[in-house]
């Protein structure tokens, strides 16, 4: 669900760049982590950052905070190059990483006054700044805590806290909400749109739900590499181009699904299911909604009972599926094949019981013929 | 790099471990003390304090390893690093805090150990520049192996395998002046000439004995500096290198 907040703001409509990473890469040995990334960070964006584990964004956000040097490229924070200016860029960018950087041995307010003055938060300033993170992240009643004696979630949340401090323009968030429960997911997700209207947003995630619910923008990287960076809508515009169809039909699958192709506009089967005896769910892929009808006549004609049909929209699932997973599609292909021939050999098998019966029904029927013929002599 | 200084101060004396060390350090001195006094020589009426440093060198040098092994380590295992690495402080300002944290610790354990002086000076007569050189060269001393402790811990996130390195190191250290005594190195005089500017234990012995030079203590600090200075170096390369 989108938020009402965001509606309106879209791709180029920020006034100007706060993050601009050009042609990044990390070479890890030979090993390639992350490669050729490029994109622009708008001011006061909240930008997604998706992709499946290992895909390269831990790296990617290491890079752009300066925990890491970059084997090529440049990131600019605010107009300062992180490897040139280090000092003015790490000024201006609060970093949660994936484990939150607490030490455990410490409490929970030392050790944020200790993060404000690591931070160069003047003196003076450092205890109001501390009070507002700890109420923002609600551990105002952990403070005298020690932070190692804390569950997951609070020091996740201390981390949190941390990245506030010195009020940076650049919020960079690593997985913000692994290891949370629901409640808390739901308090850091509300937080992250609050957060957005002071900072500039960069948060990493494979949780999509997470990504519909707080930002409009959202690069996909997969094996170190960008595959998509776009609105959500524009993204699930660019899946749903061609339409797809879920038809419950009632009827033999090989028919069905002859039959289905054979009309103009259906592009593929693309999925069958079983449903119940003899009906099956197809996902057909059309070239557009028109062809429901001419689909319709045809199987009826042909006796295929339809008793179902709905379109299905494409969803940011999809296009992630679609951008990450290159072998799924070929899975599931190879799968549906399986399921044909299965089905077929399944369809020799009944004939070949029908066509015994049948010639069971013959001799029956001759036998019975028998004494008739005898009755008649 | 003040407030890392002064969380580094407060992590050592937040827990037992500074005092556990500490507590270590005066059993040490004040057994040596002991014996010290117990076999001095009745010619000999004033009782040399820098002999202790001297004599009961391996038992100091053997605690502070222990004193730096969780410097860096430590941060490695619980991936506390991220925090210095992403704020405004620069490597080289991070070692140089965490190494002044570790000397003032050092410094503390020192100071408390001024009492046998003091009880020494209440019931007889102390050579005050013997005992004021014999704690500066121990002081010195002490600086050389916090640094290559620190230096070992950058190595390795395993504290233990870092407290292991540093006495290894400082015990390198110590042998290279029977090593270039030895007949195969004295046999190279080139060789020779080069490890004995590295030698520690002749300009220790020199500071024991009440003699200060300008040029030992240049050396002393040269070389903390210039382990250091490759601490830096190494977490620099891991930062390249982490995976």
């Amino acid at each position: 669900m989108n938020t009402v907040c965001l509606s309106g703001r879209l791709k180029g409509a920020y006034d100007r760049t706060m993050v601009e990473i050009k042609n990044l890469t990390k070479y890890y040995g030979t090993h390639p982590a992350v490669q050729d990334i490029s994109f622009t960070v708008g001011d006061h964006e909240v930008l997604g950052f998706l992709g499946p584990n290992g895909a390269g964004k831990s790296t990617t956000m290491n890079m752009i905070t300066g925990c890491l040097p970059s084997t090529a490229g440049t990131v600019l924070v605010d107009g300062y190059d992180i490897a040139k200016d280090p000092m003015e860029a790490k000024r201006r960018i609060g970093y949660l990483p994936e484990l939150p950087p607490v030490y455990p041995d410490m409490r929970v307010r030392d050790y944020l006054m200790f993060a404000a003055g690591l931070k160069k938060v003047p003196r003076n300033d450092r205890k109001k700044q501390v009070d507002k993170a700890m109420e923002r992240l609600r551990i105002t009643d952990v403070q005298k805590r020690v932070i190692g004696n804390l569950s997951k979630g609070y020091r996740q949340r201390v981390g949190f806290a941390q990245a506030l401090l010195g009020s940076p323009k650049i919020l960079i968030l690593d997985e913000p909400t692994v290891g949370l429960d629901p409640k808390q997911v739901m308090e850091v997700r509300r937080l992250i749109q609050d957060l957005a209207k002071e900072h500039t947003i960069i948060f990493s995630t494979h949780i999509l739900a997470e990504v519909t619910a707080v930002c409009e923008r959202v690069v996909i990287i997969n094996k170190g590499r960008i595959r998509a960076v776009d609105t959500i809508a524009n993204l699930e515009n660019s899946v749903g181009g061609n339409l797809q169809l879920r038809m419950k039909i009632e009827g033999d699958p090989a028919k069905v699904t002859e039959l289905l192709r054979s009309v103009e506009g259906v592009l593929s089967v693309d999925e069958m299911e079983f449903e119940s005896v003899g009906v099956n769910a197809y996902t057909v892929s059309v070239t557009s909604d028109e062809i429901r009808k001419p689909l319709m006549t045809k199987l009826i004609a042909e006796d295929c009972m339809v008793l179902e049909i709905n379109s299905v929209r494409s969803s940011l699932e999809d296009v992630f599926i679609k951008l990450t997973d290159t072998t799924a599609k070929q899975d599931r292909e190879a799968a549906f094949e399986e399921l044909g021939k299965e089905m077929d050999a399944q369809r020799e098998a009944e004939e070949a019981a029908k066509k015994a019966e049948t010639a069971g029904d013959d001799t029956a029927a001759a036998e019975t013929a028998d004494p008739e013929k005898e009755a008649d002599d | 790099m003040f407030s890392l200084y002064k969380k580094e101060v407060q992590s050592y004396f937040c827990s037992p471990f500074a005092y556990v060390i500490s507590a270590l350090f005066l059993l040490v001195f004040s057994l040596s003390f002991i014996n010290g006094i117990s076999t001095m020589d009745s010619n000999l009426l004033k009782f040399s304090f820098s002999n202790i440093f001297y004599n009961s060198f391996y038992y100091f040098i053997f605690l502070i390893p222990l004193l730096t092994m969780r410097t860096f380590a430590e941060e490695r295992k619980s991936h506390t690093e991220t925090l210095w690495l992403s704020a405004p402080i620069t490597v080289p300002q991070v070692v140089f805090a965490k190494f002044l944290a570790a000397a003032t610790v050092f410094l503390t354990m020192m100071v408390l150990s001024l009492i046998f002086p003091l009880v020494a000076f209440l019931h007889g007569s102390v050579v005050v520049s013997s005992l004021i050189c014999g704690y500066l060269g121990f002081f010195l001393w002490s600086l050389v192996c916090i640094a290559i402790g620190i230096m070992m811990s950058a190595l390795t996130d395993n504290p233990i395998i870092a407290a292991v390195l540093g006495e290894a190191a400082m015990l390198l250290l110590l042998f290279l002046d029977n090593f270039t005594k030895s007949a195969l190195i004295q046999s190279i005089p080139a060789a020779a000439k080069i490890l004995t500017w590295f030698s520690t234990e002749v300009r220790f012995g020199a500071f024991s004995q009440g003699l200060f030079t300008l040029a030992d203590l240049v050396f002393f600090v040269s070389i903390t500096i210039v382990v250091l200075i490759w601490t830096v170096i190494i977490i620099e390369k891991r930062r390249w290198s982490r995976a």
